[in-house]
């Protein structure tokens, strides 16, 4: 073979792409052939040179001086960055978002006739004409008392809560209330009231 | 190694700082090194660096993960230095007066003739000597001959950060190797 095919075969088996019988050829051609020898032996020192460049590192505190030139952050990227530092505050967000949007469209939907919830239904006395519904004195109701639409006259005893939706608790200075009373009148309370109602039905699960 | 990139690529590209602060300490010294074997000093060398860097943090959203993020990030840094080459080119020549008016040009600097041999084994005057071979070398066969042999890296992975053929960085490598042959025995 001859010389200028050889160089050829040099430089891929530098490159480690020659097959066990290109390199046998090649060792047989180098033994008799100086000028290929020198040739092999050259490139080779070319290669060690190269490598011989000493690894050289970039001053300490590049890493500081390129963080300090990225563009400041976008308030978008602030927002989704800190969305996703705090997973649990995005939840409940989402959550309170979601039943605001269900229990609003609760307090719109409903009609203007006087709606009222009590365990006791025969003791209360409901006044049409003033749209009150009256707790008579002397009387007392088991569990919460819930009016929409009207306003509750408190005189007797209740053992448990009185909440008047889109109207108001009077409360006569006979009566007894055990739990809280309550009037709802804003889309804001009543968002709030039904939280609250969530929050304490779930309370007695949790402990 | 790939797996950590590949996290902190994705938390960087979600506009993680801390994981893109991570991804330069990984590979700051590699293109540097890169850059300052192509351009031959530091000061242009780090600024090509803070480009590369830089220009990765603006285009983080189109870097494909199919991809290897060091191909990505040394195709980023080769372009910036054969670009920077070609702007400066006119700015340093051989025929050019080392001072004014003294008379000599850089030529008088190259000759190596009144060396010792003792001299060349100084560790400085090698590595100044790589870099004199390196810079006679043009660019595109340059950053090829620095790839495979100072970064260390494949045939393959060459070619898929200069997008040509493999056998087209064969044919670069023979010659590149060639030409240093033939300087090196003027040395």
């Amino acid at each position: 073979m001859e010389c200028r095919e050889m160089v050829v075969l040099i430089h891929e088996c530098l490159d480690g792409e020659t097959d066990e019988l290109a390199n046998q050829s090649l060792l047989n051609h180098m033994k008799t052939c100086s000028s290929c020898r020198q040739h092999m032996h050259e490139l080779q020192r070319v290669i060690a040179f190269v490598q011989s460049a000493s690894h050289i590192h970039v001053s300490p505190d590049f890493t500081a001086r390129v963080l300090s030139k990225l563009p400041a952050p976008t308030k978008k990227n602030l927002f989704s960055s800190w969305l996703r530092n705090h997973p649990f505050l995005t939840a409940a967000a989402v959550f309170f978002v979601l039943m605001a949007g269900s229990l609003s469209a609760n307090w719109f939907d409903r009609n203007d006739i006087l709606q009222v919830s009590s365990a006791n239904m025969d003791k209360l006395k409901i006044d049409r004409e003033r749209n009150v519904v009256v707790v008579p004195a002397g009387t007392s109701i088991d569990g919460d008392l819930v009016v929409r639409n009207g306003d509750v006259e408190v005189q007797g005893e209740v053992r448990g809560n009185v909440v008047a939706i889109e109207g108001k608790v009077f409360v006569a200075s006979t009566a007894q209330v055990v739990g809280n009373t309550e009037s709802i009148e804003a889309i804001v309370d009543w968002i709030w009231y039904e939280v609250k109602n969530i929050g304490n039905d779930l309370l007695p699960i949790m402990r | 190694m790939d797996f950590v990139e590949k996290r902190l690529t994705e938390r960087a590209k979600r506009g993680d700082r801390e994981a893109f602060a991570e991804l330069v300490e990984i590979y700051k010294d590699k293109i540097f090194q890169l850059a300052y074997r192509m351009v031959g000093n530091r000061q242009d060398a780090e600024d090509i660096a803070q480009e590369t860097f830089l220009r990765v943090y603006a285009n983080l959203h189109t870097y494909d993960a199919s991809y290897k993020f060091s191909t990505w990030i040394y195709r980023i840094a080769t372009n910036l230095c054969i670009d920077r080459g070609r702007k400066k080119r006119p700015d340093f020549s051989l025929d050019e007066e080392v001072e004014p008016g003294q008379g000599l040009d850089w030529y008088s600097r190259l000759s190596s003739s009144e060396r010792t041999p003792e001299d060349k084994v100084v560790t400085q005057e090698l590595q100044q000597t790589v870099q004199d071979a390196l810079s006679h070398l043009q660019p595109k066969y340059r950053s090829i001959m620095i790839l495979r042999y100072i970064e260390d890296l494949s045939l393959q992975e060459i070619s898929d950060i200069v997008k040509l053929p493999i056998t087209t960085i064969k044919t670069r490598i023979h010659r590149g190797r060639e030409a240093l042959r033939s300087k090196l025995r003027l040395m």
